[in-house]
This record gives structure tokens, sequence and C-alpha cells, in this order.
């Protein structure tokens, strides 16, 4: 198992993936910093066309990359976009959720799946798309945020706002709806879609939400031209 | 940078007179407080990416800007309000729901306010601004503290709040046309683009607007373009600025999200 050093942390965390000869490392197409010029990169669509077309529906790109160190020992420079934190989650027994567009990487043995959260959040275009990662053996997954990474302990019942969504076991059950008692409270308080976690496990946050952020910028840009 | 204060630091004004526009002093004290006990906060993540936790026990009760909620326990209930003060008299709500509603459309604060408790144990709720940046704590006792509306996140306690227009001029700007005045005893929590700077100011004191937090103390201000005239407005490119007199401490942000804006149209395919 490559063993992995996180710098920069916490505002522009970048993750260092050592390969020995011969060991290989999944990524996001895209979160490639940099790598040794003996690493290969393969790029595919893991799991044939089919995994590949419902990982762009979750958000996901079509295409992972797999680097392979080859004749030696290897590096692989690995970032999210945004500013923020970056974790290395090892590999459970039940596996992590994770919220599609946290996902940067992991081993090539850590199955990964999308899992569409409904319709509710595809209309609300707060996107719940979800990425179930599971392994048979000891791994790791990484998994990048906007902000800081918090990890916070569910026993019983937590609600967090879809947005603020990292990972979190899949010993949880959770179900996407609105913050408050109606939709006119709802769209008033501002929440939106927020997550409700019910059962015991663990829930890591980001301590700020993209698309909140991306919504405030945006509206004070000027309108596309098209 | 000698001028240095820590925002959590209680200003010095404090023990100065009553500054200008506050109820007479012990008004509010007549009644026993309705939060005894502060409540247990812990700022995380800061400086770039602050976060705070508010863990609340039956019978507190914690404010929070509406949309800053991260996550809350399931028994914390959630009331969305409009900030309009306790005390506000029709005329103040009315008000105060015309400005919401200008907001919630334009964009921008929205002044409706979310109202968190916990009546069937303790809970916890966490909250976090839109932008990077700090989130800083400020106990009061009675001050009044005013900010620009992108600021508030929370509070508990006792207080007063009051929309502010910042006058025709301030319309100009994308920001800064609204301020927020509160006036209390209890926890406050404030946020920024980038860091807060604190400067104790006694004579003229000049911000730009979109760096301006908010600002305590016997001050009086007026807004104006920084290069005088509409000319400097243009070539300057501070755009408007703020006019300090007086004694008090001025906030300010390290990051202006009007310069943000300004530098990523450009860039935006065409």
């Amino acid at each position: 198992m490559p063993q992995i050093e996180i710098g920069y942390k916490p505002a522009q965390a970048m993750a260092r993936v050592i390969l020995q000869n011969g060991e290989q490392f999944r990524a996001e197409s895209g979160a490639m910093v940099g790598m040794s010029t003996n690493v290969n990169m393969e790029t595919g669509s893991t799991g044939g066309i089919m995994k590949g077309l419902k990982r762009m529906f979750g958000g996901e790109s079509f295409f992972q990359n797999t680097f392979t160190a080859q004749g030696g020992p290897g590096e692989v420079l690995l970032a999210h976009t945004l500013s923020g934190d970056i974790v290395s989650l090892p590999m459970t027994p039940n596996g992590y959720f994770i919220q599609s567009s946290s996902y940067i990487g992991g081993d090539p043995w850590v199955n990964i799946e999308t899992k569409v959260g409904g319709f509710k959040s595809f209309f609300a275009g707060e996107g719940v798309f979800v990425l179930k990662a599971t392994a048979q053996q000891e791994g790791q997954v990484l998994v990048g945020a906007f902000g800081g990474i918090q990890e916070i302990q569910c026993d019983g019942n937590m609600v967090i706002d879809t947005g603020h969504l990292v990972a979190w076991d899949t010993t949880l059950e959770y179900s996407v709806g609105k913050s408050g008692s109606g939709w006119l409270a709802s769209f008033l308080s501002g929440e939106g879609l927020v997550c409700h976690f019910t059962g015991q496990g663990r829930i890591w946050i980001q301590t700020r939400n993209p698309q909140e952020f991306g919504s405030m910028v945006g509206r004070m840009l000027p309108p596309r031209e098209n | 940078m000698d001028q240095h204060p820590q925002p959590q630091a209680p200003a010095p004004q404090q023990q100065a007179p009553a500054p200008q526009g506050q109820p007479a002093p012990g008004a509010a004290l007549a009644q026993p407080m309705q939060t005894a006990a502060p409540l247990t906060h812990e700022i995380t993540h800061g400086p770039s990416f602050a976060m705070l936790r508010v863990d609340l026990q039956p019978g507190q009760k914690v404010v929070a800007e509406a949309g800053a909620m991260v996550a809350r326990h399931n028994n914390v209930e959630m009331e969305v309000k409009m900030n309009a003060g306790s005390r506000a008299g029709f005329f103040a709500k009315v008000k105060a729901f015309f400005i919401a509603m200008i907001r919630k459309i334009v964009g921008g604060e929205t002044f409706f306010v979310n109202h968190f408790t916990s009546p069937q144990g303790p809970g916890s709720v966490w909250v976090a601004p839109t932008l990077s940046g700090t989130v800083a704590h400020r106990r009061m006792q009675g001050e009044t503290i005013t900010l620009s509306t992108g600021a508030y996140l929370a509070s508990s306690g006792d207080f007063e709040m009051k929309m502010k227009f910042g006058g025709f001029k301030s319309l100009l700007a994308k920001e800064g046309a609204f301020f927020i005045q509160i006036t209390g005893h209890g926890d406050l929590w404030f946020n920024s683009y980038g860091g807060v700077h604190a400067v104790d100011i006694n004579g003229p004191f000049m911000v730009d607007n979109g760096h301006l937090v908010g600002f305590e103390g016997n001050v009086t201000f007026s807004i104006k373009s920084a290069g005088g005239g509409a000319m400097g407005f243009l070539a300057s490119g501070e755009g408007l600025v703020v006019q300090f007199e007086g004694q008090g401490r001025v906030y300010l942000q390290s990051r202006n999200i009007g310069s943000l804006v300004g530098w990523l149209t450009p860039l935006l395919p065409r």
C-alpha cells in the first residue's frame, strides 16, 4: 500500500503518494499536480463504459487515471480544485459514502460505485451525488474539502447541510430533505437541502460550501453572453 | 503593525463614557439576564476557513444568519425569523421586512435569521460564513457595534438589532448599502473575508468600503469617493471609502469581494 503524505494543510493541501516499484494508485482525472518520470499514467474508464457513464452522471469525470511506478520507486502529487484540506481515510469493512466532488483518489482495489441521491437533490442543483467506496482489504481513499475538514461523531441523529458534506460511514442511514418545517420556512431559512443521518458513525464535513460560494460570486459577475 | 489588538480583546473604549447612540447605562441590566451562563462555543479551522460550534443547553438560544448552518444535532430545533429585534415596534418590523425582501431578491444577506434552541437536552449547532476567512468573537456588555451586513454571523443574548441605511451614495457600491447596528449583552460572532484587523482610532481614519467589517465606540462616519469627485471615484481604483471620525475601534478585513469579482470578470469567456 503506498505511503501518503499530505502537506500544505489545512488551507492549500496537497497529497504526495509514494509508490514502490510496481505499486499503483488511482485518481480523479485532473487531480494530478506532478509525478516522477518513471510513473506511468493510464487513463481509463474504470469498470467499463457503463460505469463510466454512471460516474459522469454523478458529477464525476468519466475517466480515472491509474498511476503505476515502473522500474523503481516514484511519486505522484495530487490536489483538489478549491482551497482546503485533504484527508486520507483508511478503508473499513463497511466502507464510506463520499460526496462525489470530494473524491480525489484511492488504492486501485477500492471499488467506487455511484449512488444517485434522488430527484429531490437533482432538481435542487445541490447534487447529493454520492459515491460508495468499499474494499475487501486494507486500503485508503483520499478526500478533499473546500475549507477545513471536521470529523463529527453521529450518536443517533444529525442534520447536515448537503453542501458541507464530505464523507460518512456507511453504517449511517441518510435521507435528503428540506431543512425547515415547511417549504417557505426552508426557503427563507436559506438552508436549502439538508441530509438527515441516523445511527452510529462518523461524518466528515467541510467548513465551506462550494455552491454557496459559487452562487455568491456568480451573481456579482456579468451575465453570460449566450 | 503596532496597532494589532485581537478582535476578541475588550475594546479600550469600554471604560470610556457610553458611546453615543447607546441606551442609558444599566437600562438593559435592570431585569435579570435571560441567559445567565455564557454558552460554550469553539471557533475552529481559523484563520482561513473558520467555523463556529455552539453547545446549547435547554433554555439557551443562538441566532445565526440565514444559510450559515453547517450541521446540528437533530434535537436542536431551528426556526426562521425576521431579524427585527424583540422590542422592535410595528414600523421597525415593516421596515425590516421590506429590507429583508429586497435583499432576498437582490442577493446578499437576507436579514432572515434562524433561531436555534435545544429544549429536549444538550445539542450543538455548527455555523460557518460563505467566504474564506475568520470568525471573531465579541463578548458584549451593553456596547453598540455596527457591522457591514455581510459581517454578522451569529449571536446569543439580549440584543437589539437595527438596520441602518448607509445613504444614497452607498447604493453605488455593491456592498455597504446597509449596516446592522447591534446593542446589548451576550456573545456576538462576526466574520470576515480574509483576516480581521482591528484598528483603534483617535481622529480621522479612512477605510475602503469593501474592506470594512464594522466599528464601535464614539465614532461617526461618512461615505465618499476616495479620490474626490467622479474622476477620483473612477481613477483611484478604490471606489467608495468610509471616512471615520472620533474615538473607537474599526474592524477591517484583509480581502474584498468586490476586488475578487473585478479580477474575475474580464477572465470570463465571451
